[in-house]
C-alpha cells in the first residue's frame, strides 16, 4: 500500500486544571481551544509540507472550529472533515486517514469531560478533558501505524491512543457503569456550565458591554491569533497589531507580513487585577475562576501587547518573567465567544506539551 | 509675554454624590459663575460657549450643546462640546482661548459637568473604561486602574518600589482636600489605611485611586485687553499646550511616562517664555496617586524616577516649596470627568486671588494645570498668572 500516510509529529495538549487527579477545562477553554493548541503544537513551521492541509475534526467542536482552524494553521488549510461521533472515536477515525490519500492530514481530537458519551451533558467523564493532534503525510517514509500514546494523562483521546477503540470500549463501559468515582469533578462542571449561561444572556445586552463589532474581530484575527504584524521594507519598522500602513514612515506598498514569537516571551509589566475591580465583560469569569492577572509582554523588540494571564495563580506572573500564549477564550459578546491569545508560565506551558 | 485671556468669573457644585442631574449642575455652576463677577457681567455678553463632558452613562450622549445653551440661559449663540476623556475640560479651555482669539468676544463660557452616579453599577463600570483603547487593552480584561497598575509596576521595576510615595500622594491630597468645602471626600487619612485598602489593580488598592463623582464648574473668559471692566484681579492665561500619544498603552516605547504631557508642557512654557522655576503651584491630573508622580516627571519639576523622593520630603505638601493639588486632586476631591480640567482653573482662580481661604498657598503668583484623558492619550497643559 504505497498511498498510506506516516504519522510525522504528533503533539497532546491537557488542562493544567484538575480535579482529584481528573484533568478539568479551564473557564476560558472548550473544544475549540484544547484543539487549537494540540494542533498548533502539531503542526509546526519546519514540518509544513507543501501540499494543502486536510484537516479532520472528531469530537464535539463549536461552530468557531470550521473556520478557526483554517485561521489558525493557515492558508495551506484545504479542508475541514467532521468526523462522526466523539473523541472515543478517534483510534478509528485517525487509521481511516491514514491508509486513505497521500496529502498532509492533520488529525484533532478533543474530550471535555461534560461532552461525555452516553451521559447527560452533567455527567464527567473519568477521563478528564484533553487533546490530541496527529499530523499524517506520505512524505515520511512509509512503513506500519507508528501510533503510540503520547498523553500521560486519564483524558479519553490519550486513552483511545493507547487503548484502541476495543479497550476504550470496555473502559466506558465500565466507567458509565458507575465503577468509577464521578462525584468529586460533578460540581465545579456544572457551576460552570450554569455560570456560563449567565453569562452569554447577561452580555448579549449590547448596550452594558464594551463594542467590538464582528468585523473588526475578524479583521483583527491574524494579529490577535497569530502575532502578525507588518514589517515595513523600506525603514523595517514592524507594525502591530497590522493595519495596512507603516506607523513610522506611513508607506503602505512596502509591508509584508511577518510573524511575531507566540512562546518564550517577556513580561515588560503585570498587574492583578482585584475582585469588582475587572471590567464587566469579566464578571462571570472572575466568579467562576476567581481574580487574573493582566501582562504588558514584549514579543519582539519595541512590539509589545497586553495579555490577560491564564492557568496561574493571581500574582504568580512577574516582571522579567518569560511566558508562552495559548489560543484561549476571552469574552463573549452577543451571544458568541471571541477568542485570542493569553500568557501562561513557561513552565506549564512545556510541561504540558508533548511533540514526539 | 502677552497674556492670552483673562477668567474674570468661576462658579463650582459640590463635587460627590449629588442630588442633581446635569441640568441642574449647570444651572447652578453658571449662576455662580456670573454671581462671582466683581462688577457684573450679563448672559448677552457671552458670544460662544464651551460644553466639557463625556456624556457619562449615555444619557444624553449626543448634541448636548443645547443642554448647556438652555440652561445657562445663551440660547442662540454656538456652543460646542468637547469630548477628549478626564482631559475634556483643559482641552475646552484652550478651544475658548482660541475662540476669544479669533473672535471679538466680550465674554466666553466653560462648563464642564458629569454626572456618573445616577447609573446602574454595571452601566457604570462599561463607561469607566469606556475612554480606554477597547479591543486590546479593555477586552485583554484592564479598566482605567488596571491600566496604571501595570504602569506603577513598569515605574517600581525601573526605579525600585515607590508604594510609600503613593500613599504619601493619597494622604497629602486627602489633607488639602479636608479644607475644600466643594471636595467629594473631606477627611484625613494615613499610610496605613491606603497600604490596608483592598487591592484594585496591583500595587494600586482602593485608596490609589479617585471616587466616581457628579459636580460641575463653570468659567467666564474675556479678552485680557477689556478684563478690568468685569474684575480688578483677573487671573490671565499665559501658556496653553497639549498633546497626544498612541490611545493603547501597548503602542507607546516607554510606560512611565506620558509624551503627550511632556509635550503639552514644552509648548505651554515656551508659549509663556516661562521657567519652571517661575511656577508657584501646581493643580496635576492625579487619578491614581501613581499619575501625580508621572505628571511630576513629565511636566519637568523632578528627574525620571526622582517624583516619589520630592514627594516623600513633604515639599508638595501646601506649605512646601512646590504645593501640588492644593484643593484635594482628583483623589480627594472627586473626579467628575469633563468638570475635572475646568475644576483645576477655578482652584488657581481662587489661590491667584487669594480667595483660597484655610488651604490658601502663600506668595501664589504663578499656577500650572495639567489635565489628562484616560492613560496619557491626550493631555493639555495651561499656565495661569495674577496681576
Amino acid at each position: 500500500m504505497s498511498n498510506v500516510r506516516s504519522l510525522v509529529r504528533a503533539a497532546a495538549y491537557l488542562p493544567a486544571a484538575s480535579s482529584d487527579g481528573v484533568r478539568v477545562a479551564a473557564f476560558d477553554e472548550d473544544a475549540f481551544t484544547l484543539g487549537a493548541t494540540a494542533a498548533e503544537r502539531a503542526w509546526v513551521d519546519r514540518d509544513r509540507p507543501a501540499d494543502p492541509l486536510v484537516v479532520h475534526l472528531i469530537g464535539e467542536f463549536p461552530l468557531v472550529a470550521d473556520w478557526g482552524f483554517p485561521v489558525l494553521l493557515g492558508r495551506g488549510t484545504a479542508e475541514m472533515v467532521r468526523h462522526p461521533g466523539d473523541a472515543f472515536e478517534l483510534a478509528r477515525a485517525a487509521r481511516e486517514v491514514e491508509e486513505a490519500g497521500e496529502g498532509p492530514a492533520l488529525v484533532v481530537a478533543a474530550d471535555l469531560p461534560e461532552r461525555a458519551p452516553g451521559g447527560a451533558g452533567s455527567t464527567p467523564s473519568p477521563f478528564g478533558a484533553g487533546a490530541v493532534a496527529l499530523l499524517f503525510d506520505t512524505s515520511a517514509k512509509p512503513g506500519p501505524s507508528r501510533f503510540e500514546p503520547t498523553a500521560q494523562d486519564r483524558s479519553a483521546v490519550a486513552l483511545a491512543l493507547r487503548v484502541g477503540k476495543k479497550g476504550h470500549d470496555r473502559l466506558r463501559k465500565e466507567a458509565w457503569r458507575g465503577d468509577w468515582d464521578l462525584a468529586p469533578a460533578a460540581g465545579r462542571r456544572i457551576d460552570m456550565e450554569q455560570t456560563l449561561r449567565g453569562a452569554n444572556r447577561d452580555l448579549s445586552a449590547v448596550s452594558e458591554g464594551a463594542y467590538v463589532p464582528r468585523a473588526r474581530y475578524f479583521e483583527n484575527l491574524p494579529s490577535r491569533w497569530l502575532f502578525t504584524a507588518d514589517e515595513c521594507g523600506e525603514c523595517h519598522e514592524a507594525t502591530f497589531p497590522s493595519r495596512d500602513v507603516c506607523r513610522r514612515c506611513g508607506r503602505r506598498d512596502t509591508l509584508a507580513p511577518t510573524s511575531l514569537p507566540r512562546d518564550d516571551v517577556q513580561v515588560v509589566a503585570v498587574t492583578t487585577i482585584g475582585r469588582g475591580g475587572q471590567p464587566t465583560e469579566f464578571d462571570a469569569q472572575v466568579q467562576a475562576a476567581g481574580p487574573y492577572q493582566v501582562a504588558l509582554v514584549e514579543v519582539a523588540n519595541g512590539i509589545r501587547i497586553t495579555l490577560q494571564v491564564t492557568d496561574a495563580e493571581a500574582g504568580e506572573v512577574r516582571v522579567g518573567q518569560r511566558v508562552n500564549t495559548l489560543l484561549r477564550r476571552l469574552y463573549p459578546m452577543e451571544g458568541e465567544w471571541r477568542y485570542g491569545r493569553k500568557a501562561v508560565p513557561r513552565s506549564l506551558g512545556d510541561a504540558r506539551s508533548h511533540p514526539s | 509675554m502677552a497674556h492670552r485671556a483673562a477668567i474674570v468669573g468661576a462658579g463650582h457644585t459640590r463635587f460627590g454624590v449629588l442630588d442633581d442631574g446635569p441640568r441642574a449642575l449647570i444651572r447652578s455652576t453658571v449662576e455662580l459663575a456670573f454671581a462671582s463677577v466683581d462688577r457684573g457681567a450679563e448672559r448677552k455678553d457671552v458670544s460662544e460657549a464651551f460644553l466639557a463632558t463625556l456624556g457619562f452613562g449615555g444619557s444624553q450622549i449626543g448634541n448636548s450643546a443645547a443642554v448647556l445653551a438652555e440652561e445657562a440661559g445663551v440660547v442662540g449663540i454656538p456652543v460646542t462640546r468637547v469630548e477628549n476623556a478626564c482631559a475634556s475640560g483643559g482641552f475646552a479651555i484652550r478651544s475658548a482661548v482660541g475662540a476669544l482669539a479669533a473672535r471679538a468676544s466680550p465674554l466666553v463660557l466653560v462648563v464642564g459637568v458629569e454626572k456618573m452616579t445616577d447609573v446602574s453599577n454595571a452601566r457604570r463600570r462599561y463607561w469607566l473604561g469606556v475612554s480606554g483603547d477597547t479591543e486590546w487593552e479593555r477586552l485583554a480584561g484592564l479598566t482605567f486602574a488596571g491600566v496604571y497598575g501595570l504602569i506603577a509596576s513598569r515605574y517600581f521595576t525601573e526605579h525600585g518600589d515607590a508604594s510609600e510615595a503613593l500613599a504619601e500622594v493619597a494622604v497629602k491630597n486627602h489633607e488639602n482636600g479636608a479644607l475644600n468645602p466643594n471636595a467629594h471626600f473631606q477627611r484625613k487619612i494615613t499610610r496605613a489605611d491606603v497600604r490596608s485598602a483592598p487591592l484594585v489593580a496591583d500595587p494600586l488598592g482602593l485608596f490609589d485611586c479617585c471616587p466616581v463623582s457628579d459636580g460641575a464648574v463653570a468659567l467666564l473668559l474675556s479678552p485680557p485687553e477689556i478684563a478690568r471692566r468685569f474684575t480688578d484681579t483677573p487671573v490671565y492665561v499665559d501658556g496653553l499646550g497639549a498633546g497626544t500619544d498612541p490611545l493603547a498603552v501597548q503602542e507607546r516605547a516607554k510606560l512611565t511616562s506620558f509624551r503627550a504631557t511632556q509635550r503639552a508642557a514644552h509648548e505651554a512654557f515656551r508659549s509663556a517664555g516661562w521657567h519652571r522655576s517661575d511656577v508657584s503651584f501646581l493643580e496635576v491630573h492625579d487619578c491614581f496617586t501613581i499619575a501625580e508622580l508621572l505628571a511630576l516627571e513629565d511636566l519637568g519639576f523632578a528627574g525620571p524616577g526622582e517624583a516619589a523622593a520630592l514627594t516623600l520630603s513633604g515639599e508638595t505638601r501646601r506649605g512646601g516649596r512646590l504645593p501640588v493639588n492644593p484643593d484635594g486632586g482628583l483623589k480627594s476631591k472627586g473626579h467628575p470627568i469633563g468638570a475635572t480640567g475646568v475644576s483645576q482653573a477655578y482652584e488657581i482662580f481662587l489661590q491667584l486671588r487669594g480667595e483660597a481661604g484655610s488651604r490658601q498657598v502663600s506668595h501664589a503668583g504663578h499656577a500650572l494645570a495639567q489635565n489628562v484623558g484616560g492613560a496619557g492619550a491626550t493631555a493639555a497643559v495651561t499656565l495661569f498668572s495674577v496681576g
